[in-house]
């Protein structure tokens, strides 16, 4: 088990695991947040119009313009940071054993010495 | 070939004689499928642990396995029913409101998946509820996540319930088979009180069939079954996205073309629910009663100084008693645009007209967004066109509220996060969230494509668009004669809700077995009798929202809504906390999951009051309550565990550290 007693910090060091997977957190939070100030105000500023000209709309590859540039570019960007982020940045870590039912077991222990201290306790008083 | 003006069969024939038997028959080997793999499934049961297989698929998830689960599960029949008629009803706006999928996946794996996963093997934790209470050691945390869990996600199993039910419902109209197993059934249970009040025979045989073959696949093969019959499902629905997409382009002369359609195009004209609609009269008398299907079109010569021929959908059925000639207030819809009106006379002997009848009295209204001048090409742009909202359908502070709906709110889902609990290991983890990248950028994109084509494809089906998605497969099926692929199309909703129903079954089934019973009521149970009691309340909780749901709650895309906001305002800070900060303490904890709760619920009385609706959420600052809610939980979780003590030494070590390892 890897709970050890609180005097003995020199053995032990601050997880790497928890660690990385902050650090990886905290990357992508930012891609999210590059993503909406992308998206957001580039279809704010090209995509919501009033008295637009049927005739001379915009379109890139078929799609309006705002949509292609506003979305579906950005989208693909997206995608390639993500395959790039998952693949070659993060880093791979060991999650460790599962430690089946040890949280019931730790549980079922602290309940006996409860119980037991009632037990004395009763016969205390 | 033009399709847009040639299409060689009625629509509602084509429905009946190809799309539909394609759709039973569809139904049929793929509930045949879901069964075998429930049956390898339960194999795996006789594994060493039975509970952490049973709800968690013993943490061996593979690559394959744990995308498509992840992506299967967060994809519900929204996503191919309400989704489909959103895009058809408001045009090319949905690409904003759905453009944060990408990147949903990276968010909604990638913030919390490695660390959520790591804590739980080393407690030893099977459900969330059982991860946030050995995390911080708190029985009386525990108790609250699980309460929460359980309130939540029971509602939204009503719900889900409804909504497979519905889409199962509108696969299957028209079939003969169908519809006649539906009346005898209406007949059977016409006794027995409670179930005879469903909605309709129908609907209740749909319920009937969806829930049995979903609760008994999720009891008898528990998590593995879940996971394998929501890969089969995955693939089924991009196949069918993918098979579509060039379909629909090219039937409707192209993108570019489409879109140059729907620059033209004006929002109908639309019948108030109340009051008002048409009047049709008939030139002669019939002998017999007349009935006027919802879905028939009606025209008459054009009024003196209109513009446009007059061109009317009727939406909601009505007859004509025999002998006499005249109906007032027919619900229906008016189309407004040239080009669809000539499309839709051009081919006047495919379609289904009402001929012999003229019409007066016309009490239209417009749509609140989107009619005006200044406001045409509105199917191009922002906000699109709102039948109710004068600010249109999606404005900046909504826009901005889906970026956080989809990607952070997904973060948050309890349902998700147990999937992130079940995979091998990281490798898996990097190499899932870029499938599930690809996945959801070849579903949720091609899907706003192929229903901006069906605008042009299929004009008028305001008044019913959530049958969209059907009427799209097997238009588009049909006009390459290939009307039996239908059936794998039609297969793709039904799919999504049935890889999202089972998840939430097996989901509120653990809280109860693990949370409430096992580790509260009864730590020492045999492993005999948890087994037992695993089956037992799986089958029964699944029956008892089956029951519920024979009378649903309406409201159901908002109940949706309601619950899945709720969930990641309790849930997303009591976690990301508890995994990411070490000062964190239960009481913050605690804070945080009853702050979010309480505010987003405070914005939904408050809008009861406000707005007259419990559904009409009050929106603080323009924004969804979602966003109140989380904002306030992340705050008062800090606030609170600042303001008490530090967590135990021994909880921050087991958790943060790990032994040093050897220079």
């Amino acid at each position: 088990m890897s709970t050890a007693p609180s005097n003995d910090t020199e053995s032990m060091e601050v997880d790497p695991v928890f660690l990385n997977a902050k650090r990886e957190a905290w990357i992508i939070l930012g891609l999210w947040i590059v993503a909406l100030l992308w998206a957001v105000p580039y279809c704010y500023l090209n995509g919501y119009q009033t008295g637009l000209d049927p005739e001379t709309i915009e379109t890139t590859m078929g799609i309006p313009s705002w949509v292609f540039w506003g979305i579906a570019f950005p989208w693909i960007v997206a995608d390639l940071f993500t395959i790039w982020f998952c693949l070659f940045y993060m880093k791979e870590d060991d999650l460790g054993e599962a430690h089946e039912g040890e949280d019931l077991a730790e549980e079922i222990a602290e309940l006996h010495a409860n119980q037991a201290d009632a037990t004395t306790g009763g016969n205390e008083s | 070939m033009n399709y847009l003006l040639n299409s060689n069969q009625s629509l509602p024939i084509v429905l009946a004689a190809s799309g539909t038997n394609a759709a039973l028959v569809s139904f049929l080997i793929y509930t045949a499928g879901v069964f075998v793999l429930a049956a390898l499934s339960n194999r795996l049961l006789k594994s060493k642990s039975f509970l952490s297989e049973y709800f968690l698929g013993s943490r061996g998830l593979g690559v394959w396995a744990f995308a498509l689960t992840f992506a299967a599960t967060s994809s519900s029949g929204g996503s191919f029913t309400g989704f489909p008629s959103k895009i058809y009803t408001h045009g090319w706006i949905l690409a904003l409101w759905i453009g944060s999928y990408m990147v949903v996946p990276i968010c909604t794996m990638g913030l919390i998946g490695k660390r959520l996963n790591q804590v739980a093997r080393r407690s030893g934790s099977i459900t969330v509820p059982d991860v946030i209470r050995d995390r911080f050691h708190s029985q009386i945390l525990g108790l609250m996540a699980v309460s929460l869990i359980v309130f939540f996600m029971s509602i939204n199993l009503v719900a889900q319930f409804k909504a497979g039910s519905l889409i199962l419902q509108t696969l299957l109209d028209g079939v003969t088979v169908f519809e006649s197993a539906a009346g005898s059934l209406s007949n059977a249970v016409s006794e027995i009180p409670y179930i005879n009040s469903a909605e309709s025979p129908e609907y209740l045989l749909c319920l009937l069939v969806f829930g049995v073959a979903v609760i008994l696949y999720t009891t008898y093969g528990g998590f593995h079954a879940v996971v394998w019959t929501d890969v089969m499902q995955g693939i089924v629905m991009v196949v069918g996205v993918i098979i579509m997409l060039p379909l629909a382009i090219s039937q409707s002369g192209g993108l570019e073309n489409t879109t140059r359609l729907m620059a033209k195009m004006t929002p109908p004209r639309i019948s108030d629910a109340e009051k008002g609609g048409i009047t049709l009269t008939l030139d002669k008398p019939s002998q017999e009663d007349v009935r006027i299907d919802s879905g028939t079109w009606i025209t008459d010569d054009p009024i003196a100084d209109h513009k446009v021929p007059l061109l009317f959908r009727v939406t909601r059925s009505v007859e004509i008693p025999a002998g006499e000639t005249t109906v007032n207030e027919v619900k229906v819809l008016q189309l407004t645009t040239l080009d669809d009106i000539k499309r839709i006379l051009g081919r006047k002997e495919s379609e289904k007209f009402l001929d012999g009848v003229s019409v007066s009295n016309i009490d239209l209204k417009a749509y609140a967004y989107g009619e005006d001048g200044n406001q045409q090409g509105t199917y191009l742009v922002g906000p699109g066109p709102s039948p109710s909202s004068s600010n249109g359908f999606l404005p900046l502070s909504l826009a901005i509220s889906f970026f956080f709906m989809w990607a952070i709110s997904g973060t948050g889902q309890p349902a998700n996060m147990v999937r992130l609990m079940a995979f091998r290991d990281t490798k898996t983890l990097q190499r899932s969230i870029c499938t599930v990248a690809i996945y959801y950028t070849l579903i949720y994109f091609p899907l706003v494509l192929i229903f901006c084509c069906a605008r042009v494809l299929l004009p008028g089906m305001e008044g019913d668009p959530d049958s969209i998605m059907p009427k799209m497969a097997v238009l588009l099926t049909d006009n390459i004669q290939m009307g039996w692929l239908a059936g794998l199309l039609v297969a793709a909703p039904f799919a999504a809700v049935m890889s999202t129903v089972d998840s939430f079954l097996l989901l509120i089934s653990s809280a109860w077995v693990r949370d409430v019973y096992q580790r509260n009521l009864n730590p020492e149970a045999s492993e005999r009798s948890i087994k037992l009691l695993s089956y037992l309340v799986t089958f029964v909780v699944g029956t008892a929202a089956m029951i519920v749901a024979v009378n649903p709650p309406k409201f159901l895309q908002d109940i949706i809504v309601y619950v899945g906001s709720g969930l990641a305002a309790s849930f997303l800070a009591p976690i990301v906390y508890g995994l990411y900060w070490r000062r964190v303490n239960a009481a913050g904890a605690m804070g945080a999951m009853l702050g979010g709760f309480s505010v987003h619920l405070a914005m939904y009385i408050t809008g009861y009051f406000v707005n007259g609706s419990f559904f009409k959420p009050y929106q603080l600052f323009d924004f969804d309550p979602i966003i109140i809610g989380l904002f306030v939980s992340f705050i008062s979780g800090y606030v609170v565990t600042k303001v008490t003590a530090p967590p135990p030494d021994a909880l921050v070590q087991k958790y943060f550290y790990t032994t040093k390892t050897k220079a």
